[in-house]
């Protein structure tokens, strides 16, 4: 048989025929870029570094939990999870590490596209301001929601492979499953949209994390060291026996030390983690603004919250509202 | 045939600063040059096409649809702004297909459909370079990559040979070009070079200080006028001698000889001049205008 030469014919250009799928397509389309740009999915190996590095950092503290869990498990029996940091302890432990996670990531997501004048070519597609807006904070939170529940998904995993009687472990500790699924949307929610809204007044992605880290720092400072107790005791001794004693405790704003430790940004979920999860602050455990607010009636943390998360998406809704193409 | 745009006593306003003062026009299919100066509103227009602005008052309709409150017709459009607006750091590739998927298109199509659009734009070898490191023609080439990766049918370009060197306009002219001939793609061409209209524009649409200066077809605004352009090779004095003793006057400047009001009998009088003198004509044409020509004889 004869082999035939092959032959490249150009067939010119081509009128797309197939099907268009619309806005839903577009929102999806910004959705999935939102994933891979803060993961650096598509990018070089740098851009990997940071997502990878805060990711392991999260779930760090759940692995040496559960090393720390099978070692004592031996020795400790059942009793060996009373010595470890629980579900309820968990995202305090790692509030800070989210904190920066949303800081440095979430500016990825909305800085650059102004900042190359990407966004008209967003906005003359089949897309509203709203449909960009909620996309890149849909891909946020997603990736946030993953990293918070996987720290405590292996915790969890740990402490139930574990127990001694692991149906019994589950039956007894199940409603930790809803509390944890619940606290994670609450955290992720603050963690996702206070950054975006600092993003969205800067084209610079270290000024909006430079800001919201200082803003977390400055914040935090000035509640513990306002509402910082300082207890001194007075006895009483008479034949060298003490006959009374008294405790006088001051903080230095005084009675408006529970208001103050409200202005506390580690403490707004915190707090919120603390009622979710029925645990009471006992004197001398937690931060010194933690402890002043478990003073307020469970009202007051809830609209911290909500003013912390309420007052930032609209600050973003406004913004792209109003923004100038 | 109906209208891809529609403006109807489109006015906007920036705060006291009035852009566009209730102009109308209508532009269909083929190539329309936006022509004016800049701050003439040109750019204006094309946002309130595209949906990026609200009108003031008035309509500017884009395929049958107000573009700022549906999204529908946004779907068939590509735009391509006159300032940078690529990503730095994805590939032409990524881009391309990002945004075939930001219009409509699925996760396949939009693969393949970049993949063409690239090779048509001449950036086949460099697609998978991040677009950071492109020079300032390949972006441009990109810019209008994108505005027709998902086969619209009307593209609005800003200023698309803006900051090139001429060889680069002379290519971003040339895909223009093949963009409405043949891919078929209506284009609006927003610019302040007449030139640039002139080579690819089949329509133009003039804005002076926001209001609509002149509209209609190039070719109608460029037409033959009624005066004759006249080069000899030699014995330039005794045919300009013969002309007048035909009574055919003509002015030299130099090079040419230019007849004015010239009518159909002048042709027999200049050829009979022309075999008395001796002189041979190397050029005997009508002058045909350029859109400089019509835009300098304008009352200010």
């Amino acid at each position: 048989m004869k082999a035939r030469e092959a032959e490249v014919f150009d067939l010119g250009y081509q009128r797309y025929t197939g099907p268009r799928e619309g806005r839903n397509r577009a929102r999806l389309a910004l959705f999935e870029n939102g994933v891979r740009t803060v993961l650096g999915i598509g990018r070089g190996g740098r851009a990997k570094i940071l997502p990878v590095g805060l990711f392991l950092a999260v779930i760090t503290p759940a692995a040496v939990f559960v090393t720390i869990l099978a070692f004592l498990d031996p020795i400790a029996g059942d009793d060996a999870s009373q010595f470890i940091p629980g579900p309820a302890d968990y995202y305090s432990i790692v509030s800070v590490i989210l904190i920066i996670f949303g800081a440095i990531m979430a500016p990825e997501l909305l800085c650059p596209d102004r900042r190359d004048n990407v966004l008209p070519l967003y906005l003359v597609r089949p897309l509203t301001s709203n449909d960009y807006l909620i996309a890149r904070f849909l891909a946020f939170f997603a990736i946030v929601l993953v990293l918070v529940y996987a720290g405590q998904i292996v915790l969890q995993a740990g402490l139930i492979l574990t127990a001694g009687d692991q149906v019994d472990y589950i039956r007894d500790n199940w409603q930790d499953v809803p509390r944890i699924l619940f606290m994670g949307v609450l955290i992720a929610t603050f963690i996702s949209v206070g950054p975006l809204a600092v993003a969205a007044f800067t084209t610079r992605r270290a000024y909006a994390a430079a800001f919201v880290i200082a803003a977390w720092l400055l914040l935090n400072s000035i509640s513990d060291g306002l509402t910082f107790q300082e207890c001194t005791f007075e006895t009483v001794a008479e034949d060298g026996r003490i006959t009374s004693s008294s405790e006088d405790c001051t903080r230095p704003v005084g009675d408006l030390a529970p208001y103050v430790g409200l202005l506390n940004l580690g403490g707004v979920t915190d707090n919120l983690n603390n009622m979710v999860f029925d645990v009471d602050v006992e004197p001398g455990q937690g931060s010194p603004s933690s402890m002043a607010v478990a003073e307020l009636h469970d009202a007051f943390p809830i609209g911290v919250y909500v003013l912390w998360t309420g007052i930032p998406a609209l600050l973003l809704w406004h913004r792209y509202r109003r923004i100038r193409l | 045939m109906p209208a891809l745009l529609e403006a109807r006593n489109l006015t906007k306003h920036y705060g006291s600063t009035v852009a566009l003062d209730g102009v109308s026009f209508d532009v269909h299919e083929g190539v329309t040059g936006l022509l004016g100066p800049n701050g003439a509103g040109k750019s204006t227009a094309m946002k309130l096409f595209l949906g990026l602005i609200q009108p003031t008052s008035g309509s500017a309709m884009l395929l049958g649809e107000e573009p700022y409150r549906s999204t529908e017709g946004r779907a068939r459009i590509g735009y391509m702004p006159e300032n940078d607006c690529l990503p730095k750091s994805m590939t032409a590739s990524e881009f391309l297909m990002h945004m075939a998927q930001v219009s409509g298109i699925p996760p396949g199509q939009a693969r393949t459909r970049a993949a063409d659009v690239l090779r048509h734009v001449g950036l086949d070898e460099e697609r998978y370079r991040p677009i950071g490191e492109y020079s300032t023609g390949m972006k441009q080439r990109v810019k209008l990559a994108q505005a027709i990766v998902h086969d619209p049918v009307l593209v609005l370009l800003d200023e698309p040979t803006a900051g090139l060197d001429p060889d680069g306009r002379q290519e971003m002219l040339r895909l223009i070009h093949r963009t409405a001939n043949t891919f078929g793609i209506s284009v609006m061409l927003s610019t302040h070079l007449m030139g640039d209209v002139e080579r690819t524009a089949d329509s133009v649409i003039v804005l002076e200080s926001g209001v609509l200066a002149q509209e209609g077809a190039v070719a109608k605004l460029t037409e033959e006028t009624e005066t004759l352009l006249i080069e000899v090779a030699d014995r330039h004095e005794e045919f300009v001698t013969a002309l007048a003793a035909k009574g055919v006057q003509a002015s030299d400047d130099g090079q040419l000889l230019i007849v004015e009001q010239a009518r159909e009998a002048d042709y027999d009088l200049i050829r009979d001049a022309a075999v008395e003198s001796g002189a041979r004509i190397r050029r005997l044409s009508p002058e045909r205008r350029t859109l400089t020509d019509i835009f300098r004889s304008r009352p200010a």
